[in-house]
Order: C-alpha cells, then structure tokens, then sequence
C-alpha cells in the first residue's frame, strides 16, 4: 500500500512539473483525436449496418453492369424465392428550360420484394407507405429533383420520345442503401414506360433483388459468380456491406493523418523524456542506496508511468465523449438517424493500441533506466545521449503504424521518404554549419563565436532539438500548403480546364448530333476522345472479386473504366515505364496503365489482364505506363490500347471530350437533352458547384487536423524549450558569474535560437519539398509550383516564432539570481 | 559472530584510451559490522572504488568479496539490501520534503508506519520543526543530518560513507560525524567512512591508509 501511495505520489509530483505536463497535454491531445476518430467511426459503421440489416429491400441483391441473357435470367428466376430486376442509368431530365443530371430507376412490377416505398404529393407533403412502384406511364421524382425542375404532380416530363405523368414525389426507396454515400437526385419509373426510349449507358446497371432462404442465397452466389463475373453480391445478413469499403478507406486515409500527428506528438514526448530519464535515472539511483531492487525500482518506475497514462486516458476519454456528441450531431444531416452510443470495445482497441505505440516510444527510456546505478551517485559517470537508439526505436514505431494503418502504400511511402529525408538533411546542415562555425569562430573573439562553440559541445542536444522543431515544421508547411493549394486548383478549376462544358459521355450515334448542335449555337468541340466501357475481372487468372483490400484503385476498378485505344502516346501523355507498342502495331492484346494504378494494384510489366467486354471476355499484357502531363487537353485514361484492338472488341462506343459554349448556347442545351437523355454533358458551373460542395467537407476536415497539427506544433516547441532550459539556466549563469550583462546573455541566446531555427526551417522548407514533388502529382493530380513568397514568409515566421519563445523562456531564466543559477 | 565483509587478494584498475591506471592489488581486509572503519589517502588512490566494491556495486578485476550476514554467506544483492549510503552531496530528493525524504526507504520496504519512524527520526536528529521544508531550503548541514538519518532509518547492517563531510565547514562537519558515529553505535550498525577529514577519520574504531594499492594503518 505504501508503494502504491508512493508511485501515486511521485507520479502526481512529476505531472505537476512543466515537463509533466507537456508530456500529459501531448498524450491526452493524442489520444483525445485518436478516441474520438474511434468513436466517430464506429457509429457511422454500426448506422451502415443497421441500415443494410433494415433497408436492402430484399434477402440478396446481385448488380451488374452488364443485364443477364433470357435464358440466365429463366435459371436465376428458377433458383430464387421471387425476383424483381430494376435497371439504373444516368439520364438528364428536363422541364421546360430548366434541367438536371439524374439517376433513373426503372422498375418491374415485383418491384420491391421487401420494405415499403415512401412519397408523398408535394415535397414538403406529409409521407405515405406505397408497397409497388409507380404505374406505366408514370413517373416519381425526390424532392429536390421536384424543386431544382420546378415541377409539380401533374406535370409531363419527356424522356426522349416518351411522355411521363409526374405522379408522387419520391422520399425514400428500401434499396436506397444500395447507392452507398451517393448523393445523386433520383427518379423512377416503370421499365415498360420506356420501351421505346433508350437510356443506355456505360454506366448503366441492373440490379436483380431477391428473396431467397440461405440455402438458395449459397446458391446464387455460386451462379451469379460463374455466370456474371463482375456482379457484386449483397446479403442483407453477413454480407460486404456496400459502403463499409468506402469508410474504411476514409478510415485509412485519417490513419495516415493520426500517423503523422503521433509522430509529431513523438517529438514532443521524445523531447520531455530527456528530462524525464535523468530524473528517474537519480531517483532509481537513490532508491538503490536503500538496498530497493533493480527489477521493484523499474515496476515503479513503470507504474509511475502508468499513472501518468491512466489520467491522460480520463482526460481524453472525457474530451472525445463531448467532441464526439458534437461531430454525430453535425453528421446528421449525412447520415439521417445516426447517434451517438458507447462503443466500448473499439476504444478500447485504440487505447491498446496507442499504449503499445507510447510504450515503443518509451523503450529505450526503460532500457537505460535498467542501467541506473548507485554508482553514478559517487563517480558522476558520463551518460550517453543515445539519439540513435531513440531515433530508432521512434522511427520504427511509427513506421509500423503507418504499415499497418494504411492502404495507401505509394502514399505512406512517400510521406515517410519525405520525413527521412527532411530528418537526414538536418542532421548534415545541423553537423555541418556548427562545426564550420566553430572553426570560424575558433580564433575570434565575440559572443557569435562563442555561442557556435556552445552549441559545438552540445551537438547531440543540439541535432535532436533541430531535428524536433524541423519535423514539426515540414508537418505543419505541408498540412497547411497541401490546404491551401488545394483550395487555390478547385477555385481555379475553371481557368485551367479546356471549355466549359465537359461530354463526360457520348454514344456514336449522339456525335453528329453534338456537332451539329455546335454548329448551329456557335459552340466549338475541342476534343472527342473514344473509349468502351471494359471491367477488369482478372489479373494474372485471379479473379478481382476475390482481391480483399481496402484500395481506392482496386473499389474503383470492381465497375466498370473507360478503356481508350490509341497507335501513338497522346499529346498529354508521357511514357514512365516499359514499351509503348509500335504504330499500326498488328499485335492488339497489349496494354498501357498509369503507373498508380500499376502500384496501387502490384501491377508488373508482363502481367495479364482480363476484362470483361460488351458480353466477351479479353486478355491483355500490360506492356508500358503512361502518366498525364499537362498542356494538350485535360482527358486522359487509366488504360489504353493499340488503336488494332477496336476492331477486335465488339462493344459500343462511346466518347468524352470537352466544348466551348458561347454564353446564348446553355439556354439551348436542354433542347439537345430532351432528344438524347443519356447524353452526358455537364457544365463547368455545375461541376465548380460539386467541388465547393466538396472543398466545404475537406475544409473543414482540414481545419481540424491543422488546428491538431498546430497544437502539436505548439507542444513540441514548449518541450524543446522546457527540454534544455536546465541546461540554459545553467550556462547563463555561468556567464553572469564571468561578469557578462543580461542583455549579452539575450544575444548569446537568440544566436542559439536564431542558428536552431535557422536549420530547422531549412530542413522543413526542403522536406516539403520532396513531399510536394513526390506527393502532389502522383496524389492529387496537382502540379507543385512553390511560391518564394510564402514559403520566404513561413521561414521567416518560423525562426520569429522560435527566436521569441526562446527569448521569453532567457528572459524567464535570466530573473533568477546568478546564485540559483548556479545551484541547478 | 558479527556479520563481515572478506575482501580477500582483490585487486582493481582503469583503462582509459592510452593507459591501465592500477588502483590496488592483491588487497585484503576484513570489515566488521560492530566496528567503525575510516578509509583515508590521497586523491585518485582508489577510495571509492574500494568503498564500492566493499558496498557489493562494483566486482573487483580480481580476487573475492565474501559478505556474511547472520553467520551465513550472502550475495551482492542480499548485501545491498541490507545496506545504507550517505554521500558528499546528500543527495535527498528534491521534490520531497524532509520528512518525506526520511519515510522514503520505509515506504519503499512496505512499512506501514513509515512517518511515524521517520518524525522520531527527524526528533533525534534535531530537526523536527524543519519536517515541511524541502532540500533547497534547508542548509548544507540539515540536509546531511537528514541524509545520515535517512541512512539508519532502516537499521541496515552496513553504512557505507563517501566523503560525507566534503561539502560541510568545520563545525557543521563535527556536528554530523558525532550524528554518524553516535547512530552507528546506538544501532550496533558497520559504518564503513571514504574522507580526507583526518579528524573524522579519528572518531573510527579502526583507520586505514590507501596507498599505493596497499592498505596499511593510518597514524
């Protein structure tokens, strides 16, 4: 009991002390973001589910891009319960001048098997259960489709040739969840209402929902496999829930983001933990004079430690609680019906999981305490400083939990490249800048050169605080610069882009129609180029479906991509790898992919690659890489072929490119919809529109994580003052006993801080550096053009920032009289 | 029988980058608990290494070290256990009072009673009315009375002393060597004192003279 009281009691004590409390306010901001991640999470993850358990509208669902044969669809009817097929596509819809890009549900009359349908007559009407859909004939929209058209029920809205009774305004369909996170305005009709019309599309799909008992739902899967390779299959109990991919790949991609604030929040621990290990190196010294045991010294030791964690978890466990109540209720207007709840088990897991990180990080701490001896009570042996070992071990974490965390492995790879070689530069400049100003200074008088001979003896001190302070620094310039041009490119979408008016997708049949529409409204078309709509199904024999791993790259190509074929390497393509085909090349089965494609999926040269094609089945080598380069055009494909392999494909084709309109010609643009309702036009203004929509979610994420950034930023600059002010008071007093004024012992501090910065800022400006030359293009399609100016003003604001801590903590030292000086 | 410690033909010595620095060879002596030993030489002769090694924290480069303890032989580790330090700078924890500082070995041996020992303590070592106030306000000889109680609080078998009167003037010196050997008396405890204080080195029951790596009686 008495040790208990005792390790509670130095534990308290030692948190009370300024590097107690930085090293409790870092873990605790940690932990607070990591919990409140954890929290978020798992309710956004558990609403998915519940929502999957209540609302698929049927036990199966089974899409595909491409509708099954009459015979096929004969077998699926005989194997199931009841079936009801509904197809999707994207249309536009008008009325009168006014239109919208739309996603049209047609439905069969079983149409939906479970579940009811909700509308209503107006958008703001009282809603009604409805347990089929719409009649022959008629037509429901949702609500905002109802207000954005300016219609009411009553109204005729045309699809192609065929006139359609606006009858109910849609609220919600029990195969909603179907559609993930999209946030697409809706209708629906009855299929046989359209039977003259049509509304393919490349990205049209035919969703088949099913009732079926679990035998049966085996069964199915089993055929649908065999018989429909790039159909995805949906069980309303233990199956792939459709969003869950998506949200862990944003979980992923916040993991990344936790990774490098833990790294931050690293620095500041590592920078406390000096101070913290002489203390306890003393203290473990004393208590082996009175005969205390190595191994009950170190538990307690631990326990301290312990202590310690345990606190910051009640701080930060109460801090996510209210920031998680105050995100769930943000997230309602996303995630209707979402609530907060106790998640006991994932917090649980982060907690684990951050107190092995922080127990890492603290290894090589524990490690030299083992070596306290009371010998170094009576000879005041020299310690080492073991920067490596704790380099290392801090590396070493951290990598691991980026492994682990991350799907993205291109893009860890080069944030940690950056790091490493931000981390590698300062250590070089640092070396090299204090040695050569030590020998400058060697045999000249004055307080500069004295302060580099000052820093030459604490050089190991010295290159970790650089090292501290510029990591935290390349963190913070990238976090912030990475916002800031991404905001600066949405915003300036429309000066770059080639015309105003993107053809996101023509078919054959449409292109006369588009140039003579051109032609009679002034408009230009400025480019047109051709592609089939192709679904990788197998790499190498191994079937995509069977590929578990959360990848942007590998969700993306489970539908559907735009395989575009070309003799020679397009204007606004450059080669990165392996062999472009010749021209006019006869040997057609060759094939050309971006290289982050190539990385994200562990493509190599020589691989095969089978897609599913129009109803047939192709193979391919991959035989080059090709990666856009700016100044011909803005469209450009993931994979291209030899211009050969169009006449060995049998499969429509269809067209993007980009127009120019002249101001009267958008007045005339619902004329062209009307008669081509799946021609896929989408204005410059609508698509500025949708990247606000999204520059509002990503701004506010962003600003979030810089506020953590800078809180981080904050503390590791506190630690590294806190760290060496000992040794700060120390020196200082020393010259104050020489003779020296206050305002020498201010100068001979501010060359200190001004020379740390200095590199510091460096090592930062270069790291972002890298970070922007590897990151921007491959990551975010963005091309890194440093401003000077900011980035002179951020070294600037950096070294001021420093240089005046730096002078406040001098000036904080420098009241204590030269006697006490002295004593520490 | 009292309980010893046997340093038998031990011998110790440095290597630096350039040269071995030879400290004693083939040394013998036997230290015992009922008595008080004062161990006096110049400089760099090798007292403190003699001291630890004595202590059971160093191994000397060669020979034994043998300790006894209630008439049976012991390790290191058993030797430390039952032993005290008292040191040149004191050394009490900052962040503790002085009655902490006193309780902190008692605490550390689970004693449920650790402060009402440690006031008694502090009663006999004169400084009851200074139980709140922390190392740095206390004086260089208050806080090695509360370093040599903090010692003997324990009742070790073995007191080891390094120079624990080096930081002290004149007068506070006597004041607490009287303190030291009066406590290793009242306790029958084996204090064993590294000084270059040749009064100090007089209060010893027996005093050694290290020099060249030999010990021999001190005058």
């Amino acid at each position: 009991m008495n040790r208990l009281t005792l390790i509670l009691g130095n534990s308290w004590r030692d948190l009370r002390g300024r590097d107690g409390r930085i090293s409790m306010a870092t873990q605790t901001a940690l932990l607070f973001f990591l919990l409140t991640l954890t929290l978020t999470s798992a309710s956004i993850q558990s609403y998915l589910a519940d929502n999957l358990d209540q609302m698929l509208g049927s036990d199966l669902v089974v899409e595909s891009h491409s509708p099954l044969t009459e015979d096929d669809e004969a077998a699926f009817r005989a194997m199931a319960g009841g079936l009801s097929v509904t197809q999707l596509a994207d249309i536009t819809l008008t009325h009168k001048d006014e239109w919208a890009r739309v996603q049209l549900k047609l439905v069969d009359d079983a149409y939906p098997l479970q579940g009811n349908l909700q509308i209503g007559d107006t958008p703001v009407a009282t809603q009604r259960a409805v347990s089929r859909g719409p009649n022959v004939g008629e037509i429901w929209i949702d609500s905002r489709l109802a207000v954005k058209l300016g219609t009411q029920v009553g109204d005729i809205l045309t699809i192609g040739d065929v006139d359609l009774t606006l009858s109910a305004v849609l609220f919600h369909e029990p195969d909603r969840i179907m559609e993930g996170h999209s946030v697409a305005m809706r209708a629906m009709a009855h299929a046989k209402s359209l039977n003259g019309a049509s509304i393919e599309s490349s990205k049209g799909r035919t969703r088949y929902l099913v009732t079926a008992d679990e035998k049966q739902q085996q069964a199915i899967e089993k055929w649908s496999r065999q018989t429909l390779p790039g159909a995805s299959v949906t069980k309303k109990f233990g199956g792939q829930h459709p969003l869950a991919s998506f949200w862990q790949r944003t979980e992923n991609f916040l993991g990344l983001a936790s990774v490098i604030l833990f790294f931050m929040g690293a620095v500041a621990l590592d920078m406390t933990n000096r101070r913290w290990l002489a203390k306890m190196r003393y203290r473990l010294a004393i208590y082996a004079s009175f005969g205390t045991r190595t191994c009950t010294a170190m538990l307690m030791a631990l326990g301290e430690w312990l202590a310690g964690f345990l606190l910051s978890i009640t701080l930060a466990s109460a801090l996510a609680i209210w920031a998680y109540a105050w995100i769930i209720a943000e997230l309602q207007g996303y995630f209707p019906g979402i609530h907060a709840a106790w998640h006991v088990a994932p917090a649980l897991k982060t907690i684990g999981l951050f107190f092995l990180l922080l127990l890492a990080l603290q290894a090589p701490s524990f490690i030299q305490l083992s070596r306290a001896s009371l010998l170094s009570l009576i000879r005041n042996p020299t310690e080492n400083s073991n920067v490596w070992q704790r380099l290392f071990w801090s590396i070493a974490s951290v990598t691991l939990l980026a492994a682990a965390y991350s799907d993205n492995k291109l893009l860890t790879g080069m944030t940690l490249t950056a790091i490493a070689a931000a981390l590698a530069l300062m250590v070089v400049l640092t070396w090299t800048v204090i040695r050569l100003g030590d020998a400058w200074g060697h045999r000249r008088a004055g307080l500069l050169p004295f302060a580099f001979f000052m820093m030459r003896q604490r050089l190991f001190a010295k290159s970790a605080q650089v090292m501290g302070l510029g990591l935290c620094g390349l963190l913070l310039l990238f976090s912030l610069m990475l916002m800031r041009d991404l905001g600066t490119t949405m915003e300036g979408y429309g000066r770059n882009h080639d015309g105003n008016l993107m053809i996101a997708e023509a078919q054959s049949d449409q292109i006369g129609a588009i140039h003579t529409w051109a032609q009679e409204t002034g408009s230009i078309v400025r480019t047109l180029r051709p592609f089939v709509s192709a679904q990788l199904v197998s790499v190498n024999g191994q079937a995509l479906a069977d590929m578990q791993k959360p990848s942007d790259t590998l969700a993306t190509l489970k539908d559907p991509i735009r395989l575009s074929w070309t003799d020679a390497m397009p204007q606004n393509n450059r080669l990165v790898g392996g062999k472009w085909w010749r021209q006019g090349t006869a040997n057609w089965q060759q094939i050309s992919a971006e290289p982050e494609v190539m990385t994200d999926m562990g493509f190599n040269y020589g691989d095969t690659l089978t897609y599913q094609i129009g109803g047939g089945s192709y193979d391919f080598t991959l035989v080059a890489s090709h990666a856009y380069q700016p100044g011909a055009g803005s469209i450009t494909f993931w994979f291209q072929v030899p211009l050969s392999a169009k006449t060995q494909i049998d499969a429509p084709t269809r067209y993007m490119g980009s127009m120019e309109l002249p101001e009267p010609a958008w007045d005339a643009l619902a004329g062209l919809w009307q008669q081509y309702p799946t021609l896929s036009l989408v204005p410059l203004q609508e698509l500025t529109e949708r990247f606000d929509q999204t520059l509002g979610i990503v701004t506010k994420v962003t600003s979030g994580y810089a506020a953590m950034v800078l809180l981080l930023a904050l503390f590791v600059l506190a630690a590294s003052v806190s760290g060496f002010s000992a040794d700060d008071r120390q020196k200082n007093g020393l010259l104050m006993s020489m003779g020296l004024r206050e305002t020498d012992c201010l100068r001979l501090n501010f060359y200190d801080w001004g020379v740390t910065a200095l590199i510091a800022a460096a090592g930062a400006i270069a790291g972002t550096w890298s970070a922007g030359v590897l990151i921007y293009q491959a990551q975010f399609n963005l091309t890194y053009r440093p401003d000077g100016l900011w980035v002179t003003a951020m070294v600037l604001a950096m070294g001021a920032t420093v240089c005046l801590v730096g002078y406040v903590a001098c000036r904080q030292s420098l009241k204590v009289s030269a006697r006490d000086l002295m004593a520490t | 029988m009292p309980d010893t410690i046997e340093l038998n033909g031990i011998s110790h010595h440095f290597d630096t980058a350039h040269e071995r620095i030879e400290l004693f060879r083939d040394l013998s002596y036997t230290i015992r608990a009922d008595e008080t030993l004062a161990i006096v030489g110049a400089s760099g002769a090798g007292k403190s290494s003699l001291l630890a090694i004595a202590a059971g924290l160093d191994t000397p480069a060669g020979g034994d070290v043998r300790f006894n303890i209630d008439g049976g032989q012991v390790n290191a580790l058993t030797m430390r256990a039952s032993s005290g330090f008292i040191f040149q700078q004191f050394h009490l924890m900052p962040e503790l009072d002085a009655i902490g500082n006193l309780a902190l070995p008692l605490r550390l041996k689970g004693k449920r009673n650790a402060f009402d020992i440690a006031a008694l303590w502090l009663e006999k070592v004169g400084l009851k009315d200074r139980a709140r106030h922390r190392p740095h306000q206390l004086s260089g000889g208050e806080q090695q009375r509360i370093a040599v109680a903090r010692a003997f609080v324990t009742a070790p078998r073995f007191i080891f002393a390094d120079e624990p009167t080096g930081n002290l003037d004149r007068r506070t010196s006597e004041s607490v060597a009287g303190l030291m050997f009066d406590c290793a008396r009242e306790t029958g405890c084996g204090l064993v004192i590294v000084t270059h204080s040749r009064q100090l080195a007089m209060r010893a029951d027996a005093s050694v003279l290290l020099d060249a790596g030999q010990l021999k009686a001190a005058a």
